[in-house]
């Protein structure tokens, strides 16, 4: 092994590359590798203090060594592997023969490397025969991708590298916080920022809506949950003020005879009166966006996606592009900002429950054909379209739902939404295995956790946040205890007479993926092993055959069959519709009733998702070592609550315990929690799971209705 | 939720292959039929639209802003004529319906440009017809409502694409306007003319303008505004006589002082009356409008709607639990109001439908009436909200415990004021010159929500320190957040020889990451260096 190894951090989807030296003498004396950050051109050298401290958690004491099973006694017992894997496949034979195929789920994940991702998806298929797979990818990338998909014909999160954003003069950020979420990143924004054109939509005055202070641009802050209407209003401005890339939309764009007439509603003081954003700052807002137009950039978080109208406030966006002429114009364009590590390599093969690899439709007879003749099946063999997430956590151990549950690289008890249902849900299963490398809170509820490895003790291709290829190396010899997950599903597949090959190798499952790709949207064919190896910049779609990737998408047509993008007239849900007879509604919750705030949530920029490895790392436990409530002072003054006094917030769904911070950055409506913290600051136990987006099945994860209270210390305590 | 009864009535709720006509297609009617465009092209119903303009639906709100050529015409457009012929709805534009038969549910269409007549059935009628501008009383004007279209040159209202083309024609050719009526469409006229380099002038009958929503430090505060943006306000004006040139155009407008306003355009703005001939002529109720209950049925068969500015809601039902007030209003003039409406009708008909396919009955979350409309002036120039009622003075205490809350800056020209209820929630406010101020108040009023205990948080959101949280950095304060630097931290650095920010970054890895405390670093090493040097 090289004294020092070139990789990518463990963490978001940015995938900041730095080197590994386990041979150091710092890494001697600490015991784990020295971190450095690599000179490439997302990150430039540069990294926040996640990736600084990655390697901490290498040498750390509550690593998974063993594979641990539950005792009738309830507790856990070290145990080999042959006896975890010979448990862990019977019970999957049981639960298949007592229930049927689809008694048996897996749940996927989007740190996993795309060889993870895509052999987990192809397992579930044709070793486990069950539709039921899904990932936590669902509550993340779900709404931007469909949108991307309906308006686009493809997604990828951005169809350009980030290193075109260093010439943006306007760069529109809805919902996103990268100065917390991916810091690095920021430096990307620095030219907008310089020309006074970064455009930040936050109902918070997050660390990236401070970069619009001293001339750096303008901070609108919506009312949450009226996202959409606000873009509705700016994209009104566009067209009314003229402002609009006629031309553009003539040669390269349909629909817009059917979208004009939903814009023409939605006049900016009409949108102030919805969005709490006033009229003028939408005008100076839009023209802003259109004052230079080849040098704009429109892009989008979770903070406007996670919603039961995510894809179509993600269109809206994309509708904002295609007027001012952006998307597929070099120097301009769309994207979104893939949140994960792998959030967007893990959901272009086949860890959807509609999708097979290469971003293919498994309802699409000629995709099954495909990658039923590359898995050596019969494309009657493959199961259909299962159900997305927030479906397939509600139905474990219930009747005809899922029995026995695989939870990779997922810490559902803290990431999914109306997280206590989620837990009940778990202890309901018959069976339950989650692989991860240390003791999630999700662990917690499993009969069998197997340990897996860690970023840098493995081999694997990861996908940025530019749809960019990328090697992960492994640095450092894995604990004796733990096993790579492509090992474990060829195992299993052995046990369970699987067809097909499962091999453990990540390089031959990657020689398997490109082939499965090939032809697909997300087509990694003409991306060799090699390629990657030394460093070439592979940027998907790569066919093979092609000589080169391709960095920017779009240039000479979009997705669609016509070559056209879609303008998709999408407008806000209207109210007093009637009664919704299906059992899981799109609308959200009443917000604003009498006595209730309305809950948003987010990150800190010391915590990473479920913090299942950052709350392991002191440094970073010590700067951010619990969630606090961010509340306005008019507000919590309202409510007898004291700066840093601890407060109580309930919804039907549960309650939460946190201490409150008052701070003028959030709307007097409107209260922040971070989602990273485990027990009685689960956020995601007070978010809604009752009603869903139509298209993307994302949850309402961005505007809740809870109520806030002040709480004696003693009370705390308790 | 209220379940839709067809037991209380003598009509049936709506089957399958039923006909749905709709009888006007502006802005109201164009939410309807988007709304229900879905039976339509399913099959499930069959959908007709009856336009007297030869326009499809465009946004009337824009009118304004068209005739002062800041809105182009196809930037107007509420419905997309292609989309609704691909659904199979048939639109018949032009064309006036002039009578209604309800015993035989059929209706008798007049072409407006060939005069030929013709019968058209219906099962359910949903009258969108909404209002006609009023006309004064003024020497020179037939006021009579059917002399409309026989104004003399020059003298036009703001409702449609032909006012507005009438309008246009005059703005372009920066001529004199003078505006009868200072209410807030005329106020918004008059600014967007001036805007576009014509003089104005508001001649109004009060002393001071928008008397319904103002009190008078507010209209005073306004008229300034509105001064200062171009606009001459005379008020406290009657006009008497309208004067006309040998060509029968407008030259200016004679008042009752005796004072000339000239000008090459009058636009009149002094209110709209609900369109009910053909409701009063098919022998249904109409007052202001015409009168529907708050499931917005005309009659009782459940074969007539009405919504928008052509209807009144008037619930005749005691035992009511929606419409408490039971007080009809005429055309608000607003479109959100009308549009609530259309969305909820369209809802019904989908519910009956639904429950027709279930076999169960319809459920719906009932129409609430919503609060007071807000007014907020469409201008460039000129930042004003308002809704319900500014009586009363802070130093007034009002027996039932609710309060006023007044800001006035003389010098600014900023004006707030709050009337709060015995709940601490708004029951009206007016808002100038503070635009932040103004939406997170319209927000409060619209969802009923209690004020903050300082409402002088509201207004201070649009001062230079709003939300700003300067805090003075101390040791142990965090200058880089990406990589966790303190200043303390950076201070020693400095202390250990280190010059640059490089140097900095080397030894703590401070703005190794976003790079934005870049200037803080380097602002840190100056000011340290000077202190210890």
């Amino acid at each position: 092994m090289p004294a020092a190894t070139a990789t990518h951090c463990p963490y978001c989807a940015l995938q900041c590359a730095m080197t590994l030296d386990p041979a150091s003498a710092t890494a001697g004396e600490q015991g784990f590798p020295e971190v450095a950050g690599r000179d490439f051109p997302t990150n430039r050298g540069g990294m926040c203090r996640k990736g600084w401290t990655s390697a901490e958690l290498l040498a750390s004491p509550s690593r998974l060594t063993a594979p641990l099973l539950r005792g009738a006694d309830g507790a856990f017992r070290e145990v080999s592997w042959e006896v975890a894997l010979d448990r862990m496949a019977g019970e999957f034979r049981a639960a298949r023969d007592r229930y049927g195929n689809d008694g048996v789920g897996v749940f996927g994940g989007g740190s996993l490397t795309n060889e993870k991702a895509y052999q987990l998806g192809k397992f579930a298929r044709i070793a486990l025969c069950t539709s039921r797979i899904d990932y936590n990818g669902r509550f993340c990338m779900s709404s931007a991708a469909a949108a991307a998909n309906r308006s686009l014909g493809m997604d990828r999160g951005l169809p350009f590298p980030v290193t075109d954003l260093d010439g943006a003069r306007t760069v529109l950020l809805l919902g996103t916080n990268p100065a917390e979420t991916m810091p690095p990143f920021v430096q990307h924004l620095e030219h907008a920022r310089e020309h006074g054109g970064l455009v930040v939509v936050d109902p918070r005055r997050s660390a990236t809506a401070r970069m619009t202070d001293d001339g750096g641009g303008v901070h609108l802050q919506p009312t949450p949950g009226t996202d959409l209407v606000l873009l509705l209003g700016l994209a009104h401005v566009v067209v009314h003020d003229g402002l609009a890339d006629r031309d553009y939309l003539e040669r390269r764009t349909t629909g817009l005879d059917a979208l004009l007439p939903v814009l023409n509603a939605w006049w900016p003081e009409r949108v102030e009166q919805v969005t709490g954003v006033p009229a003028a700052l939408i005008r100076r807002a839009a023209h802003l966006l259109a004052r230079d137009r080849r040098g704009t950039y429109v892009l989008t978080g979770r903070g406007v996606e996670q919603h039961v109208d995510g894809t179509d406030t993600a269109s809206a966006a994309i509708n904002l592009a295609l007027l001012l002429g952006l998307p597929g114009v070099p120097g301009s364009g769309y994207g979104t900002l893939t949140g994960q590590g792998n959030g967007q390599g893990g959901r272009e093969h086949g860890q959807k429950a509609d999708q097979l690899p290469g971003y293919r439709s498994i309802t699409d007879p000629a995709a099954r054909r495909h990658v039923a003749a590359v898995w050596g099946v019969d494309p009657g063999d493959l199961p259909g379209a299962g159900v997305p997430a927030v479906e397939l956590l509600t139905t474990l151990g219930a009747d005809r739902g899922v029995r026995c549950l695989w939870v990779n690289g997922s810490n559902v008890v803290i990431g999914a939404p109306d997280s206590g249902a989620v837990a009940r849900g778990l202890q309901a299963l018959d069976f339950l295995v989650v692989c991860d490398f240390f003791f999630s809170e999700t662990a917690e509820y499993a009969d069998l956790v197997l340990p897996v490895l860690q970023w840098a003790e493995e081999e694997g291709t990861m996908t940025s946040l530019e749809g960019r290829v990328l090697r992960r190396r492994r640095a450092v010899a894995p604990p004796p205890g733990a096993r790579d997950e492509l090992w474990i599903m060829a195992e299993l597949a052995r046990r369970l007479d699987a067809p097909g090959t499962f091999s453990p190798d990540p390089e031959e499952v990657f020689e398997e993926l490109r082939a499965a790709s090939a032809g697909g949207k997300a087509d990694y064919s003409g991306i060799s092993w090699a390629a990657l190896d030394a460093g070439e910049a592979c940027y998907w779609p790569w066919p093979a055959g092609a000589g080169a990737g391709t960095p920017r998408a779009f240039l000479d047509r979009f997705g669609h069959p016509d070559g056209r993008a879609v303008l998709v007239p999408v407008r806000p849900r209207a109210a007093g519709r009637a009664v919704d007879p299906s059992p899981r509604p799109h609308r959200r919750e009443r917000l604003h009733a009498p006595g209730t705030l309305t809950l948003i949530t987010g990150r800190y920029l010391e915590q990473y998702q479920s913090g299942n490895q950052t709350r392991r790392v002191r440094s970073l436990h010590e700067a951010r070592p619990g969630a606090v409530l961010e509340i306005h002072p008019a507000t919590a003054a309202a409510l007898g609550i004291q700066d840093g006094a601890p407060v109580e917030l309930t919804s039907p769904r549960g309650r939460v315990l946190v201490p409150a911070r008052l701070s003028t950055d959030i709307r007097p409506d409107t209260v922040f929690l971070p989602f990273h913290f485990a027990g009685d600051q689960t956020a995601n136990r007070l978010v809604s799971s009752a009603a869903v987006d139509p298209v993307s099945s994302m949850p309402e994860f961005k505007a809740g209705s809870v109520t806030v209270r002040a709480l004696d210390p003693e009370e705390m305590i308790r | 939720m209220t379940t839709i009864r067809p037991a209380r009535s003598a009509g049936a709720p709506m089957r399958p292959g039923e006909h749905v006509v709709v009888v006007g297609y502006g802005p109201v009617a164009a939410r309807f039929v988007d709304d229900v465009l879905g039976l339509a092209a399913a099959g499930t119903i069959r959908l007709t639209v009856v336009g007297g303009e030869a326009d499809a639906a465009y946004n009337r709100v824009l009118v304004g802003e068209h005739a002062m050529g800041r809105a182009e015409l196809s930037g107007m457009a509420l419905s997309d004529p292609a989309g609704l012929a691909a659904s199979g709805v048939e639109v018949l534009l032009g064309t006036e319906v002039t009578r209604v038969d309800r015993a035989r549910r059929r209706l008798r269409l007049t072409d407006r440009a060939t005069g030929e007549s013709r019968e058209l059935g219906y099962d359910r009628l949903v009258l969108a017809t909404g209002a006609r501008p009023n006309l004064p009383v003024l020497r020179g004007i037939n006021p009579d409502p059917g002399a409309y279209e026989h104004l003399p040159a020059g003298v036009t209202a703001l409702r449609d694409l032909a006012d507005a083309r009438a309008v246009r024609a005059v703005v372009e050719r920066r001529g004199r306007v003078v505006v009868l009526g200072g209410g807030v469409l005329g106020l918004e006229a008059a600014l967007a003319a001036s805007e576009a380099g014509c003089p104005s002038t508001v001649v109004h009958h009060a002393p001071w303008v928008m008397t319904r929503s103002l009190d008078a430090p507010g209209g005073a505060l306004l008229g300034r505004a509105l001064a200062e943006a171009g606009v001459e306000v005379v008020s406290g004006a009657q006009a008497r006589e309208v004067l006309l040139d040998e060509d029968r155009a407008f030259r200016g407008l004679l008042l009752e002082d005796g004072r000339t306003v000239p000008g090459d355009l009058l636009l009149l703005s002094i209110g709209v009356t609900a369109r009910t001939e053909l409701a009063e002529g098919a022998g249904l109720r109409t007052a202001r409008g015409v009168v529907v209950n708050h499931e917005l049925e005309a009659d009782v068969e459940l074969r007539v709607f009405a919504i928008g500015d052509c209807a009144e809601v008037l619930c005749r039902d005691a035992s009511c639990q929606v419409c408490p007030a039971r007080e009809g209003r005429g055309p608000s003039g607003l479109v959100g109001p009308g549009w609530r409406q259309a969305e909820w009708l369209a809802a019904r008909f989908h519910a009956e439908l639904d429950a027709v396919a279930r076999g169960g009955t319809a459920v719906l979350e009932p129409l609430t009436e919503g609060p007071a409309a807000a007014v907020r002036l469409k201008a460039h120039q000129v930042e004003l909200a308002s809704a319900g009622t500014v009586a009363g003075e802070p130093w007034e205490p009002r027996p039932d415990g609710g309060s006023v809350v007044q800001w006035a800056d003389g010098s600014a020209g900023t004006y707030a004021k709050l009337v709060l209820g015995p709940d601490r929630r708004l029951e009206g406010y007016v808002v100038l010159g503070l635009p932040r101020a103004a939406a997170e108040i319209g927000l409060l009023h619209d969802r009923g929500e209690v004020l903050p205990q300082d409402p002088s948080v509201l207004l201070r959101l649009d001062g230079p320190d709003a939300g700003g949280e300067e805090s003075r950095l101390g040791p142990e304060s965090t200058v880089c957040h990406c990589a966790g630097v303190t200043m303390g931290r950076i201070a020693h650095a400095v202390d250990e020889g280190a010059c640059t920010v490089e140097e900095v970054s080397c030894a703590t890895r401070a703005s190794t990451g976003c790079g934005g405390c870049r200037a803080a670093v380097a602002r840190i090493i100056e000011e340290h260096r000077g202190v210890t040097v």
